[in-house]
């Protein structure tokens, strides 16, 4: 049953996204149907696993028995004695299985990607609903349900590769979904190029691990013969902090895995593409780019927590990397006018705040950056499809500056954008109050190792004595009161610290970073990027629904349908005739039938609402018992033996609370002094920034420097190349390319047609060969 | 072993019984009716005989006159997959015909689908044969009906020429293959193989003297049978005329029908020199076979693959271009063979195989089975589309039809017929061996069983097989550059063609059956690849070390228990 559940996932969007590919255009109106019944089915069954997924946890801190449970699809391929191990043991086959696996973590995952999944099904029923290219959309869609349900089922490195990258593909296809408008097509090109990097680095990984480990599979396999190959994941190397390459390779291959992480979760220097994938149909960008697929990167850290763990040089740059992209996103999201790009800025600055926790190695971190994961799948896909709802009304307009006031227009957007903007800025006790309390402690507990362990937060160095356990709790049931425990947990947890500080274990060439220092830094990054999110949250919903009620010219009937949401300087009559016929593929524009701007139809806004209450309620409800926490601890990753013991009690951090709620409140202050019931298009507070605002807006000019650094190189390079094969290699190359030619234009003489010359031919060949066999034999 | 007494021997032969019933019920119900279905007999015969070779399949270790081994059972279900898929394809063709002329109504349809129905018996027989006589009888008459059906199949001149070039070349490799024969036979002093077998093995000093007078003969001759009817070097000068000159069901199956023959012909002879018993004493007739079969094996190979890849990259007309990429594949099969050679050399003097058997016969079989399904989906293809022509408005007068023969003439398929540019295409880059494609798997375990030879150090023979290997990776490029031609052409040119399929249903059919074929082995090359190992491990000695009843096909593998079942009474005589 469960096996079935879990093959259905996957199985039943990929049968969805066929029929909608091979009947699409057949089902007419009604093209939304497989996609959303497929997508709807999948969802219930990812609900029924989240059931059986659980371990028999509950021991109370954390640490539980790995519940796993593979399903063997079919053996793709099996090559044998690939892999002649350097031990000098019996050579190994390269064995390629098909295999599903449920644990917590997988669970979890597909749970959500289901989910807003279909919600987003749903609601692209309404906004989709001009557009002549239905069936592609929604084939789309369900085509990237099933491959990220793939991608995170999987129980292979090789499997994850190839769902990475067509995840990849689904994602370069929607955003370029409107082809036919040159931005949308160069966004396209542009994810796909910057994926590329990362991309590369996890194929470079995958071999890595091949050539470390000898195996790709998550899971212990059997070989034909009966031995055991304990799997890169699998229990029994898990339970074996030292069967797990650390050292030099290990933080290779965790860097690697980083690499493609930062590409595909949109993490500096490779964040480039995000923004401009914004071009593609606002359900794609909450579904593809603010909630599921850029959450792989996180998914394959968590995914490989033990590996990460084992070289705390990796980790320290996770963190690093998470933090500064928190930052620097959330800076250039401060003075972004477009409204779905303030957006992409904070999803960017989200998944690096997940980035951070995940950074920190502890079991804690993992859990926190999933938790924060979940609830931003809700409230960033609650945002993206409020912004939908506001350019649906628009007229594609999405520039903040050419409308406001509209909570008077479209109130059920409103209200449900600003709980999706309260979650967003961690404001209690919506969502992202208590995963972001989670990260921070997260990060708090590695800055601080000894504060955490004792309870005070006092930064003097580790105290010799076993410290006293006093933690405060907020949730008395759920904290231990097992004092052994806590204080086994504090030692062990004091060892990590220690390690990571380049004492005892440690030898990987970076693990001087991963000091207290540096996650102290990293604290205080992440402490103003909250405040930075919370301003430029709000700074967006006072723009979009304070003030008064200014509508964009487009928003007004027909006579702008078809308007690019980016050309906002260009509305000119030659645009007027674009009225009414859909097939220009432009973004789906308000004002079919309606001559005024107004509330989206209720296929939008339902989900909207239901995705309002999951963002409101998420946090607290996956809160209580740390519930969702002791559900992830169950995952082997999770459960590793080097993981379990970075484990400390559950508590809720009263002082962390109170400083990132104080963050959010300044922030969210800052936005109502400097935007609250103003003109959108006036003076705004940005301005006291002086020249820190053209850096903000122009984006660190990290466009301009990767042009420079990267692109300006490989253009000239490939330039000096092109030369240089066009004279040498070229003529090099047509003369050796003459040769096969040639010499077929010689073989081809012999093709005469003439009867006996063949014979003759083929008798002197054959006569030739016994002469050279006798030769050989006799002489 | 047990040897087989006449009904059982008949019992054996259920599968080609079946054949020739269905074809002499083809040639009378053609004489007296007419019948235009008797492709659909045709097809009716195979089908029901691939039932019975798969769900009845006997036993192994049967032995006499006939060979009910893994290997026999595997290239006769082989065989007749391959006869359905083609006897598919050639329905559609005479559907083809039929529309083409329509003012001379096509009557030959019963006779073709009959003299079709006896070659696929006399390959069916060449796979079980284990008699010298029984294996000439066999490839003959795959041979002779191969002629026929070249002449019957078209009418015109080309049709003639090609019918006529194929059977006097055919008569002279016969006749070559039949020396070589004459040699064996004159080395065992029988025509059993397994008597053959154990002469050759055997130390006595009398063979030794006949052994070192005849076994480059008898290797020598062998090796030119079976590569005319792989169509490899020296007498592969046919293939490009014959194609060209005949229709696309027939050159399907002139590219995949007499192949299995040759690969047939030259494993059981590698087979003979091994011997059943892995690591046993070997004599020196036996490694003198071997140590002769491997570097003629290895050069033809070479020369095969490189003549037929630069043949084929100034051609034109699709058929001809592909009959110089089947003798190509020809070369990859001989590397395949070469492999199975050396590897069986190394281990009959140096001991065991590595893995405990040798991977070139399985290796090569398997590569046969894709590329073979990949070859009769492109000539299905192509049967099926039959014409295409010009678009014309209701003003002009309708310009002729032309058949889709150039790669011109596919520019543009992709718009105006996608389901067969996507069959094409998906089969043409199987060929080219683009992963994951089965045609990548084949090459893949070609050069890997060519890289096992000699693997621990380096010897004069590894490096010759390192030097093979590159060659077909060279090759490999050299050959994805003309499919490639032919893909763009599809995809990426325009037409003024006008959509036409009217190669018939049966042709369309085969098509879609090659397409999720290659689908198949595609996501799951494991099981072909499996069935095919044990089925080359069969013919080259590990059937005495497997314990178990081996099975006989891969779809067998289901029915397990029925075998074992049926296995049970077996009468064992003494």
């Amino acid at each position: 049953m469960r096996s079935l559940l879990l093959v259905l996932v996957p199985l039943l969007p990929l049968l969805a996204g066929l029929v909608t590919v091979f009947a699409g255009r057949r089902l007419g109106p009604r093209v939304h149907l497989p996609a959303v019944v497929g997508i709807g089915a999948a969802a219930i069954a990812a609900l029924l696993l989240l059931f059986t997924a659980g371990g028999a946890s509950g021991t109370g801190h954390g640490t539980a028995a790995p519940v796993e449970h593979t399903v063997e699809l079919w053996r793709w391929a099996t090559i044998d004695g690939a892999l002649t191990p350097a031990d000098g043991s019996a050579p190994r086959p390269l064995s390629l299985g098909v295999t599903l696996r449920l644990d917590p973590l997988t669970a979890t995952l597909l749970v959500v990607i289901t989910s807003i999944g279909l919600l987003v099904a749903v609601y692209s029923i309404g906004y989709m609903h001009d557009d002549p290219d239905q069936p592609r959309f929604f084939a789309l869609v369900s085509m990237f349900v099933f491959s990220m349900a793939m991608l995170v089922a999987s129980s292979s490195f090789l499997l994850v590769y190839v769902f990475w990258e067509a995840v990849g593909a689904c994602s370069y296809l929607l955003i370029g979904f409107w082809y036919r408008r040159p931005e949308a097509a160069r966004a396209a090109k542009k994810a796909f190029l910057v994926n590329r990097v990362g991309d590369f680095g996890l194929a470079i990984a995958v071999f890595l691990l091949w050539l470390t480990y000898g195996t790709l599979d998550f899971h212990d396999t059997r070989l034909a013969d009966g031995t055991l190959v304990p799997g890169i994941l699998g229990a029994a190397r898990l339970a074996d902090p030292t069967a797990i390459v650390g050292g030099a390779i290990g933080t290779a291959i965790c860097l690697l895995l980083l690499l493609a992480a930062c590409g595909k979760s949109a993490q500096v220097p490779l964040h480039v593409w995000l923004p401009d994938a914004m071009e593609g149909p606002t359900p794609a960008s909450a579904l593809i780019h603010a909630a599921t697929m850029v959450t792989a990167g996180v998914y394959l850290v968590t995914r490989c927590a033990p590996l990460f763990v084992a070289a705390p040089g990796a980790l320290a740059v996770v963190a690093l990397v998470g933090a500064t992209t928190a930052l620097v996103a959330g800076l250039i999201g401060t003075v972004q006018t477009d409204l779905k790009r303030v957006l992409a800025y904070s999803t960017i600055s989200q998944l690096g705040y997940m980035f951070a926790a995940l950074g920190t190695g502890t079991l804690g971190g993992f859990t926190a950056g999933i938790f924060h994961l979940v609830t931003h799948a809700c409230f960033k896909a609650l945002l993206f499809l409020g912004a939908g709802s506001v350019m649906h009304a628009m007229g594609g307009v999405i520039d903040m500056r050419r409308f406001g006031g509209l909570r008077t227009v479209m109130p059920v957007t409103a209200a449900t954008f600003l709980v999706g903007a309260l979650a967003l800025a961690g404001v209690f006790p919506f969502a992202g109050f208590f995963s972001k309390d989670e990260i921070l402690a997260a990060l708090h507990s590695r800055g601080w190792p000894d504060a955490h362990a004792s309870g005070h937060h006092d930064e003097s160095p580790a105290a010799a004595t076993p410290p006293a356990v006093r933690v405060a709790t907020w949730d008395r049931r759920a904290a231990p009161p097992l004092i052994p425990v806590a204080s086994g947990s504090a030692a062990s947890h004091r060892a990590v610290a220690v390690s990571a500080s380049g004492g005892a274990a440690a030898d990987g060439p970076l693990d001087w970073l991963a000091g207290p220092r540096l996650y102290r830094t990293l604290f205080w990054m992440s402490l103003f990027t909250a405040g930075l999110t919370a301003f430029y949250t709000f700074r967006a919903v006072f723009m979009t629904f304070t003030g008064p009620l200014r509508l964009p010219p487009e928003a007004h009937g027909h006579g702008a349908h078809g308007h690019s949401p980016h050309g906002h300087d260009d509305h000119g009559p030659s645009h007027g005739g674009h009225g009414g016929h859909g097939a220009t593929g432009h973004e789906p524009a308000g004002g079919h039938g309606a001559a005024a701007s107004h509330e989206s139809p209720p296929v939008m806004t339902r989900p909207l609402v239901i995705l309002a209450v999951a963002s409101a309620l998420a946090g607290v409800v996956l809160f209580i018992g740390h519930g969702l926490a002791r559900f992830l601890a169950a995952t082997p990753s999770l459960a590793a033996a080097n993981v379990a013991a970075t484990a400390v009690p559950p508590v809720f951090h009263w002082d962390l609370a109170i400083q990132g709620t104080l963050a959010a409140a300044i922030g969210i202050a800052l936005a109502a002094i400097g935007h609250y019931g103003r003109r959108s298009d006036g003076p705004s507070v940005e301005r006291f920034l002086g020249p820190l605002q053209t850096l903000f807006a122009r984006r660190f000019y990290f466009d301009e420097i990767e042009h420079a650094a990267v692109v300006r190189p490989l253009e000239w390079l490939a330039a000096v190349a092109a030369t240089v094969d066009r004279v040498v290699i070229d003529g090099l190359v047509r003369s050796v390319a003459h040769v096969p030619v040639a010499l077929g234009g010689v073989v081809r003489r012999f093709q005469g047609g003439v009867l006996q010359r063949y014979s003759v031919a083929g008798v002197v060949g054959v006569l030739g060969m016994l002469v050279a066999l006798a030769w050989n034999l006799w002489l | 072993m047990t040897p087989a007494t006449s009904p059982t021997t008949f019992a054996l032969l259920t599968p080609e019984i079946i054949l020739v019933i269905a074809a002499l019920a083809v040639f009378l119900g053609g004489a007296f009716a007419g019948l235009r279905a008797g492709w659909l007999v045709a097809l009716g015969g195979i089908v029901a005989a691939l039932f019975v070779a798969t769900v009845a399949a006997p036993a192994d270790g049967v032995s006499g006159p006939l060979t009910i081994d893994g290997f026999s059972g595997f290239v006769r279900w082989l065989v007749l997959l391959l006869g359905a898929l083609v006897a598919l394809v050639q329905a559609g063709d005479g559907f083809r015909r039929a529309v083409l002329r329509e003012a001379q109504p096509y009557q030959s349809t019963a006779e073709e689908a009959g003299v079709f129905l006896l070659l696929v018996a006399g390959l069916s027989l060449a796979a079980v044969a284990n008699d010298l006589v029984l294996l000439f009888t066999g490839l003959e008459l795959v041979s002779i009906p191969t002629a026929i059906l070249l002449g019957l199949k078209r009418t015109d001149a080309a049709g003639q020429e090609a019918g006529l070039k194929y059977f006097f070349l055919s008569l002279v490799a016969s006749s070559l293959f039949l020396y070589g024969v004459v040699c064996l036979y004159g080395i065992g002093g029988s025509t059993e193989m397994a008597t053959i077998g154990a002469r050759l093995r055997s130390a006595e000093p009398g063979t030794v003297v006949i052994g070192a007078a005849l076994v480059p003969l008898a290797a020598g001759l062998i090796l030119a049978g079976a590569a005319f009817r792989l169509a490899a070097f020296p007498l592969h000068f046919y293939a490009p005329d014959v194609y060209q000159g005949t229709s696309p069901g027939n050159a399907a199956l002139l590219s995949t029908l007499p192949k299995v023959a040759g690969v047939i012909v030259l494993l059981r002879l590698a087979g003979l020199a091994i011997g059943p018993v892995a690591g046993a004493p070997v004599g020196y007739a036996a490694t003198a076979t071997l140590d002769l079969l491997w570097p003629a094996a290895a050069v033809l190979a070479a020369v095969s693959m490189t003549i037929g890849n630069v043949m084929a990259l100034g051609q034109t007309n699709l058929r001809r271009l592909l009959a110089c990429s089947s003798i190509a594949h020809a070369g990859y099969l001989l590397v395949g063979i070469a492999a199975t050679a050396a590897l069986g050399s190394s281990a009959a003097t140096g001991g065991a195989a590595p893995g405990g058997a040798i991977s070139g016969g399985g290796a090569t079989l398997f590569y046969l089975a894709t590329y073979a399904v990949a070859t009769i989906g492109v000539f299905a293809a192509l049967t099926y589309l039959g014409h295409r022509w010009p678009v014309w408005s209701a003003t002009v007068p309708r310009p002729p039809r032309e058949e889709a023969s150039t790669i011109a003439d596919l520019d543009g398929l992709s718009a105006t017929n996608p389901i067969v540019a996507f069959a094409i295409a998906v089969c043409l880059l199987s060929l080219a061996g683009i992963p994951p494609l089965p045609g990548f798997w084949g090459k893949l375990s070609l050069v890997t069983s060519a890289l096992e030879v000699d693997a621990g150090g380096w010897s004069p023979r590894r490096l010759a097989f390192v030097a093979l290997a590159v060659t077909l990776v060279i090759n490999a490029a050299i050959a994805a550059a003309y499919y490639l031609r032919i893909i763009a052409a599809i995809y990426f040119r325009s037409t003024d063609r006008g959509v036409q399929s009217d190669g018939g249903v049966g042709a369309g059919v085969g098509m879609i059956a090659c397409l999720v074929l290659v689908g198949l082995f595609t996501i799951h090359p494991q099981g072909l690849f499996r069935a095919a190992r044990r089925a080359g491990g069969a013919v080259l000695g590990a059937r005495s070390t497997a314990g178990a009843p081996t099975l006989s096909s891969p779809v067998s593998a289901v029915a397990t228990v029925a075998v074992d079942a049926a296995a049970a009474p077996e009468p064992r005589l003494p």
